[in-house]
């Protein structure tokens, strides 16, 4: 509902905020000497189109706010479940900054295997299906490992355990 | 000895066991590299490169090209299955690949795909045997006012792709374009908005980008709905390829157009495979009679793509082996075999060593057909994938995208980005912004500032620019497209 109700006026404000902090790093950016367009030009050309598109945007949401927020509410209520998006998002940020310091082996066997028991429906959480998810973890974590760092010979994070 | 004596000798060579099982197993390599999201031709030809060390210098140039030519084309199998392009040549292909696998069509779209992408290799494979010097020539009168011309003109496509809501679309587009600021500007180097981190002087890697608009997005994307229930895809059995011939007669003047559009990119060195793919999309999109039904899973969709982003492969060929220019990174990995097997690219290329140009000129040919029995035979193993619960496939394909990313540049701030891109789709996907503009700006973004800088350095005023026709012709139809989709645009909410 917020998403739909709000969304063309929070997008318009967020792209009229990047368009002036777009405008405003580029004219911190030094003009070339020796051509007509340095390196501030193609910023600042972009920042003055995402503003001038953000205010039509904005502006129109605004005209139409009433109109587009009577269709929103008549629109079916929205059954998201925000619970597994967030802790699926934390997990991803958590790998990413622990592959580096942990290793691939490690990081990818918790990552790994608590995405799919976070991303599994709920009836599919029984101690056997936990189980399965564990021995998939297990096994696609070595065969990729094993592939990567001995087949295609790419060197993969060691952190504090690697084979 | 002329040219087709000279090509049906070489033929034979490439034909002999040792050459065509080694040629097999480079495609294959090739496809496995383009269908894993993350991994590229690029990387599947490194890799190759010091392994045909050890081979002649004509085997050793077939198998990279085997290679390239399976990783372009691998692209369309986690297209069309995944949603998530293994390469930046077959985004595209996603756009209808994926609603038709999700419509139960999964094995037609592979059908649709493989074929056409070995016609548009074949087709380019031709132009490249017997026109490659005269159109080297051609690609040598393009000058950087030139190519500017080109990429506005792909960048105004974002117009045409945000029909229906034009302003949002461009919105859409212009973080892309933000996205590719990032980094040291081109010519003079000076970094920007790079505040201090010194691994975005760099700028964000075209892959990573794509794993995390696709990959990561589509996770967070699919953790709203998945605790719904296990939902399974149907795959539609199918015969032959799963299209009919009355199809693919019908499909067979827009697989000649995309074929043209990505052999005639890929002849210009530095706009590449992704770029075409797009633009034959849009224009297919835009020539056809119900441009409403692409997007919903429209095999004519498809066919553009894939036509036109192995034609590209042909096109790029050619000012890597007459003028010695590569065009892009994988042509660029190509460039470093010819100089481990001590043959110089160029123009002496066909007079010194015309056994080595005329047997990839056959390995080509070969090449393809065996890409095409190879996923054609495969073609039951790959839908297999889509039996696979969405909760356990989708962390698995995020591993191989972060191990991907890692491996493009061995640096963890590449799998990092991933992570930001991805919370960018997802948000895009909240509010309903399209992300196709957002891609197609961020691949085509820099490429338009470098060739208008440059072209100004040489022509010193933009005034100059249009004394070029090249420029003029793809200026003018840029401003037509604009217009048009202003237009469009306009009477439709005047209709409303």
């Amino acid at each position: 509902m917020f998403f739909r109700k709000y969304g063309d006026i929070i997008i318009g404000i967020f792209y009229t905020a990047l368009g002036a902090v777009t405008i405003w790093l580029a004219r911190q950016l030094p003009k070339s000497r020796v051509m007509k367009i340095g390196p501030d030009f193609m910023p600042m050309v972009i920042g003055v189109l995402i503003v001038f598109l953000a205010l039509m945007l904005l502006f129109s949401a605004v005209k139409n706010f009433k109109a587009n927020a009577a269709k929103a509410e008549a629109m079916p209520a929205d059954t998201s479940d925000y619970k597994r998006v967030l802790a699926s998002l934390v997990l991803v940020v958590i790998y990413v900054n622990i592959l580096a310091p942990v290793g691939f082996i490690l990081s990818t066997l918790g990552y790994l295997f608590l995405q799919i028991v976070v991303l599994a429906p709920n009836d599919r959480r029984t101690a056997k299906n936990i189980l399965t998810y564990a021995v998939i973890d297990v096994i696609f974590v070595f065969v990729v490992f094993f592939l990567f760092r001995y087949g295609f010979k790419i060197v993969l994070p060691a952190g504090i355990f690697t084979l | 000895m002329g040219a087709l004596g000279q090509l049906g000798s070489a033929v034979l060579r490439v034909c002999e066991p040792t050459s065509l099982l080694l040629m097999i197993a480079g495609v294959t390599i090739g496809i496995i590299f383009g269908s894993i999201p993350g991994l590229s031709a690029s990387m599947a030809v490194a890799l190759m490169l010091p392994l045909t060390f050890s081979m002649g210098s004509s085997l050793g140039m077939n198998v990279l090209v085997a290679v390239y030519i399976g990783g372009i084309s691998g692209g369309l199998i986690s297209a069309i299955l995944l949603n998530m392009p293994g390469t930046a040549s077959s985004i595209a292909t996603t756009f209808d690949g994926y609603p038709m696998a999700q419509k139960g069509e999964a094995m037609k779209a592979l059908g649709v795909g493989i074929v056409f992408s070995f016609l548009g290799s074949v087709f380019s494979f031709v132009i490249l045997t017997f026109f490659a010097p005269w159109l080297a020539d051609v690609a040598l009168k393009f000058a950087a006012p030139d190519n500017f011309g080109i990429c506005f003109f792909a960048l105004t496509m974002v117009a045409v792709l945000s029909s229906g809501n034009m302003v949002k679309g461009l919105l859409a587009g212009m973080l892309g374009l933000v996205f590719a600021l990032v980094g040291l500007a081109p010519i003079d180097g000076t970094a920007r908005f790079t505040f201090g981190v010194a691994e975005m002087r760099g700028g964000f890697n075209t892959l990573t980008t794509l794993i995390g608009i696709f990959a990561v997005a589509d996770i967070l994307v699919s953790a709203e709905t998945i605790g719904s229930g296990v939902k399974t895809i149907p795959v539609k059995k199918v015969r032959g390829f799963g299209f009919s011939i009355a199809e693919f007669f019908k499909w067979i003047p827009g697989a000649v157009r995309a074929a043209l559009i990505g052999t005639g990119i890929g002849i210009l060195p530095g706009i590449g495979g992704s770029t075409s793919g797009m633009l034959a999309y849009v224009t297919a999109k835009n020539m056809s009679k119900h441009p409403e039904t692409f997007g919903q899973g429209d095999p004519e969709g498809i066919v553009a793509t894939e036509t036109a982003n192995n034609a590209t492969i042909g096109g790029a060929l050619i000012p890597l082996l007459v003028l010695g220019i590569p065009g892009d990174g994988v042509t660029a990995m190509m460039l470093g075999g010819f100089l481990i097997h001590g043959l110089s690219a160029g123009p002496l290329l066909f007079v010194k060593n015309a056994d080595v140009v005329y047997g990839i000129f056959a390995a080509c040919m070969v090449c393809a057909l065996i890409m095409l029995i190879v996923e054609w035979t495969c073609i039951k193993a790959f839908v297999q994938v889509l039996k696979v619960p969405k909760h356990v496939l989708l962390p698995l394909i995020l591993v191989l995208c972060a191990v991907g990313a890692y491996a493009t540049n061995n640096r963890i701030f590449d799998v990092q980005s991933i992570v930001v891109f991805g919370v960018i789709g997802y948000l895009y996907h909240k509010f309903k912004l399209p992300t196709t503009p957002f891609v197609l700006c961020f691949l085509i973004g820099r490429m338009t500032e470098e060739y208008l800088r440059r072209g100004l350095m040489r022509f010193k005023t933009f005034g100059a620019f249009f004394t070029r026709p090249i420029f003029c012709v793809f200026f003018a139809i840029a401003v037509g497209v604009i217009l048009w989709s202003l237009y469009k645009e306009i009477k439709a909410k005047k209709n409303s």
